[in-house]
């Protein structure tokens, strides 16, 4: 080893001292909120999992909550409900809410900054208001505003929420319509990120829009994609709060949702244990998909 | 500047939870034991108030808006508790009526339940299966819990075990406009007193279903859908899911002829073959779209009338479109061979046991428990719900409770009805009952959605039910063949 | 100059950019109508009569307009006007935490190559597949049994001071920029707390803008949890407090949509008022040149 390199390394090290000391300075705060009140808990949950849980006095059963959870039917049925949900509505939501901000931007600000409001504005309402709005939307009656308007256009009145056929893609077709608007402002605020003289320099090289696109805008947002994506498949796997108002999980179970699943069995059922081992289950192939994802669109987009 | 001063803030509080942190965690290893020294930290002045009876004590009481006024009048009740007893108070912990049920759950899965709740008797096997229940019968005295109804009081037990007091006995079934009725042929006096056949109400239905008008309307959207079970199983003789040998009864031959019947009269196009929302059952009936609706309780004979009244007086708060309805609470029809009777529910409070219970507590928990739901407070809350008290010191006073105006033979129909209704059968378990819940919301409700969507036949939805029953108890413990 | 490059500006053809833009407004227009209907329909709805209404008969324009269900708002209870002060207190707090100390973090872990650095960020993530509903038990058990703090604002505000999801988003953004220009920094002689302050920060207003009205927004209609540790009407949030009049009203429309629309009102504010950083962008390559 030459003396230069020698002391190349050695400076190396010197900062690796000092970014350790101040990395862990500036994730100290976080951290210590993120011990108390989120790792605590799922570390409680995980031990939970493996109890019949009663406040005073749990009682250890080994495994059998997981498979309790492996020899239920509906828990089989809520997982294939919960990933037909997911499949449609996470990369569908991530080609409106892009399409939406790259649409936005052919705008000046003042029109742009009109349709970013007006996209936003759905996400700001309580859900619970909205649903009961939503409810009246899908009325099976020939009332409801849907069967108003399928009977204008001369087609039968649908069941809406009330029949296997249209509940689940009720539920998609309301999560896609009222949902996008985090989604577009962060997509606009990584559009706004990218430099003009890249866009500029393509040009002069005689770059359509479609390549300008493809080849500038979809790898320079790609951490905001990923973070989407991670978040919107965390978020779909976990949805509840639709089912729960618009459905109860019917009709016939084909809207109940491994989230609602648990809820029930935590606060219906009281099978707290049981719903600590279906929450984990959930997390684990929440990770595996996401691990996935990182893996395909790489950890880090360094510039 | 304000950002720096935020931060310290922050951090100020952070290290003042890492302090409750490390005192805390010895806690958790020892779970309940760690219940005893909180309730002495609790109590200082306990050394200093050497007399026995008249220790502080305060009790705590979780209840959502059982009816319109509850929650006020609560209040009132409490002073006038505290009052009766100066070293008792009773702490109320309003919650709205959605959200009751998960926040008492979660506090009771905390171990940190109030004293006393607001409870629907489904839920006590779930809460006594969980530990968190108290048998009242150890810390109750024999002639408080004498004034209460038997029947009422078995809605609220297990295996023996009483958990709570009942509040009131809920009595749901069909209720209709009046003048429709008769106009469709149907004797609605005779009816209220004397109870109907299956027939009879085909007919009935058959002849009120007019343009722009249903004969029969009941609201299964969602999760609404077991109240077709639990109301009109009642028809073919499911008065629980268990009979008086603990059998289960959703495998029983009646079940099939339920399920048939109600194939039958939702694809007969005298009721609508869509999920009807619950909020729009009654609507249907005030602006003349239905003649007959479901779930119906006494109490709409309020709300219909409010809204005669306000047609009356044209302010603009009646519903649009409403016409004048006179209301009939109707009894639901019988089918052949099978004993009339009526669906009920019993709501009461529970007391519960949390991490500051001890044994002295719990007598002034009882003391609490049995004022709120006896005497004129058990009137009063029966009468606001157009309901009978289940307690003889409710009923005693009761008349000084009614609502003014109220419909005569509505009421005795009312009545006669709150005297069919069976309570569970006695010696039920904590499990079973759970089970039969489960049962109920997984697969029978959920078939039932299908069944009245038309997407599956009432053959294949019973052979289902028998299939998870069988599962669940065993095929020995399910009926086969025919109840009664 | 005002928009972006991603689109031509070398069009000289006036006809070929007209119809781009009327094509671009027609399909924004129609996603808005969709997207806004709810919204709109709640808003009217509020101004309808505080009464029941068959569904035939509901209209998207009330046919009588009043005042009456936000008048009830204001009368229903004395704390009314405390319980959006409690939100926006609560609110802006949780704001203040996320965008200071989650930023922080998201900042360490794209920038700062510290030992561990990875497994924590894995630690992050994991945590935050966990479905809530399992995890409300053990909260609620730390908060109320061992901090005994019920009733308190630090009961509404710590759970959610920083959260995963933030983390996520910021160390997602900063990862995208140039790590030569803090190398070049630390060079020069700055410490990461000044670089991130003077280098960082300024650059990325527009994603700090995104999540403090994506927080405040999540944190305001948040209900469960603030109805789980509050039960002294003095303490509610809006999101607790508009339950009760819910039910104080039965179920009628015209009360409830006025609720929601007033507990939406301040969000209208937050998010124009904070328009104006999600529009600047930050030019990077300038700062780079």
């Amino acid at each position: 080893m030459t003396k230069k390199q020698e002391n190349k390394t050695k400076r190396k090290r010197s900062w690796i001292k000092a970014d350790d000391i101040s990395g862990y300075l500036f994730i100290s705060v976080a951290m210590i909120i993120f011990a108390a009140f989120t790792v605590y808990p799922v570390f409680s949950a995980i031990r939970t999992s493996f109890v019949e849980y009663k406040p005073f006095g749990s009682e250890f059963v080994g495994f059998e909550n997981y498979i309790e959870t492996f020899t239920n039917a509906l828990f089989y049925k809520s997982v294939k409900n919960t990933i037909v949900y997911t499949v449609v509505v996470v990369p569908l939501s991530l080609v409106i809410a892009f399409s939406i901000a790259v649409m936005v931007m052919a705008f000046r600000k003042r029109t742009q900054s009109i349709f970013k409001a007006i996209y936003y504005l759905p996400g700001i309402a309580s859900g619970v208001a909205l649903s009961v709005v939503w409810l009246w939307l899908y009325d099976s009656s020939p009332s409801g505003l849907f069967n108003r308007i399928l009977s204008f256009f001369g087609l039968s009145t649908q069941n809406w929420l009330n029949s296997s056929k249209t509940s689940m893609l009720s539920l998609i077709i309301m999560a896609l319509a009222s949902s996008q608007g985090s989604s577009i402002i962060i997509y606009v605020a990584a559009l706004l990120g990218i430099d003009n003289s890249t866009f500029e320099a393509a040009e002069l090289d005689g770059a359509s829009f479609m390549q300008k696109i493809r080849y500038i805008v979809i790898p320079l947002v790609k951490p905001s994609t990923l973070f989407l994506f991670v978040t919107g498949i965390i978020g779909s796997f976990q949805v509840f709060m639709n089912a729960y108002m618009m459905t109860g999980g019917g009709p016939d179970n084909n809207t109940t949702m491994i989230g609602l699943l648990i809820f029930n069995n935590a606060f219906v059922y009281s099978k707290y244990g049981l719903a600590c081992a279906q929450a984990i289950v959930l997390a684990i192939i929440i990770a595996a998909i996401s691990f996935v994802q990182f893996k395909l669109m790489g950890v880090d987009v360094e510039y | 500047m304000k950002k720096v001063l935020a931060m310290l803030l922050v951090l100020a509080m952070v290290c003042g939870m890492l302090v409750g942190c490390s005192s805390g965690t010895k806690e958790t290893t020892d779970g309940g034991t760690g219940a005893a020294p909180t309730k002495a930290a609790d109590n200082t002045e306990e050394p200093t108030n050497p007399a026995e009876n008249a220790k502080e004590d305060t009790i705590t009481l979780m209840v959502p808006p059982v009816s319109a006024t509850y929650l006020e009048k609560v209040r009132v009740w409490a002073d006038e508790f505290h009052q009766l007893y100066p070293n008792l108070t009773i702490e109320i912990i309003e919650t709205s009526w959605d959200d009751h049920a998960e926040k008492l759950s979660t506090m009771a899965l905390a171990g940190e339940a109030p004293d006393i709740a607001e409870v629907s008797y489904s839920m006590i096997g779930t809460y006594a299966e969980l530990g968190v229940g108290i048998n009242i019968l150890d810390y109750m005295d024999e002639a408080a819990l004498a004034d209460f109804d038997k029947n009422a009081l078995d809605y609220m037990s297990l295996e023996g075990k009483t958990y709570g007091l009942p509040l009131y006995l809920s009595i749901q079934a069909i209720g209709g406009n009046k003048e429709m009725l008769e106009e469709a042929g149907v004797d609605v006096l005779d009816v209220q007193q004397n109870g109907w056949t299956f027939e009879e109400f085909k007919t009935a239905i058959a002849n009120g279903t007019k343009d722009n008008r249903f004969g029969f309307v009941f609201a299964t959207s969602a999760v609404t859908a077991s109240d077709m079970l639990n109301i009109f199983g009642i028809s073919a003789g499911l008065n629980n899911a268990f009979t008086p040998e603990l059998k289960y009864a959703y495998t029983s031959s009646n079940m099939l002829t339920f399920l048939q019947a109600i194939e039958e009269i939702s694809a007969s196009g005298y009721m609508p073959n869509y999920g009807v929302d619950a909020s729009q059952r009654m609507v249907m009936c005030q602006t003349g779209n239905a003649m007959i609706f479901g779930k119906a309780m006494p109490l709409f004979e309020g709300n219909i009338n409010k809204n005669n009244a306000a047609l009356e007086a044209k302010d603009g708060t009646a519903v649009e479109g409403s016409i004048p309805v006179q209301y009939a609470y109707l009894p639901i029809p019988t089918m052949n061979g099978i004993t009339e009777s009526c669906f009920g529910t019993v709501d009461g409070l529970m007391a519960f046991r949390n991490t500051k219970t001890t044994d002295e507590h719990l007598a002034n928990v009882m003391l609490a428990m049995n004022y709120l739901c006896s005497g004129k407070i058990a009137a009063d809350v029966a009468s606001e719900l157009y309901l009978d008290a289940v307690c003889e010191s409710g009923r005693a006073v009761i008349g000084d409770y009614l609502v003014e105006g109220r419909d005569e033979n509505n009421l005795a129909s009312a009545s006669r009805q709150m005297g069919l209704v069976v309570a569970p059968p006695t010696g039920l378990t904590a499990d079973m009952s759970s089970k039969a819940a489960t049962l109920m919301e997984q697969v029978i409700a959920p078939k039932l959605q299908a069944l009245l969507a038309g997407e599956v036949t009432a053959q294949a939805m019973y052979d289902e039910i028998c299939k998870a029953a069988y599962k669940e108890f065993g095929q020995e413990n399910c009926v086969s063949g025919a109840i009664q | 100059m005002s928009e972006m490059s991603l689109y031509s500006k070398h069009t000289r053809n006036k006809k070929v950019l007209y119809l781009r833009n009327s094509i671009l407004t027609f399909l924004l227009v129609l996603g808005a109508v969709i997207s806004l209907f709810p919204i709109v329909y709640m808003i009217m709805s509020s101004f309808g009569p505080a009464t029941d209404s068959a569904s035939a008969s509901r209209t998207i324009i009330p046919k009588i307009w009043t005042l009456d269900s936000y008048r009830a708002f204001f009368d229903f209870n004395k704390y009314s006007l405390r319980w959006i002060w409690n939100s926006l207190l609560v609110a802006g707090l949780v704001v203040l935490g996320n965008v200071v100390f989650a930023s922080m973090a998201g900042y360490a872990f794209s920038k700062i190559p510290f030992k561990g650095r990875s497994f924590l960020f894995f630690a992050v993530l994991v945590a935050m597949m966990i479905p809530y509903q399992v995890t409300q038990v053990p909260l609620y058990i730390l908060i109320v049994n061992k901090f005994h703090l019920s009733n308190t604002y630090a009961s509404l505000i710590l759970p959610g001071l920083v959260t995963s999801y933030n983390i996520f988003l910021s160390k997602q953004f900063f990862g995208g920029l140039p790590t030569s220009l803090i190398e070049s920094a630390k060079i020069e002689g700055c410490n990461q707390l000044n670089i991130f302050a003077r280098i960082v920060v300024p650059l990325s207003k527009t994603v700090l803008a995104v999540m403090a009205i994506n927080t405040f927004m999540s944190t305001w209609n948040t209900f469960f949890w603030p109805f789980l540790v509050t039960s002294k009407d003095s303490m509610y949030t809006i999101q607790v407090g508009l339950k009760f009049f819910k039910f104080a009203n039965s179920t009628l429309f015209g009360p409830m949509m006025a609720g929601a629309t007033i507990s939406a009102l301040p969000m209208f504010v937050l998010f124009f008022s904070l328009q104006k950083y999600f529009l600047e962008g930050v030019t990077i390559g300038a700062v780079k040149g």
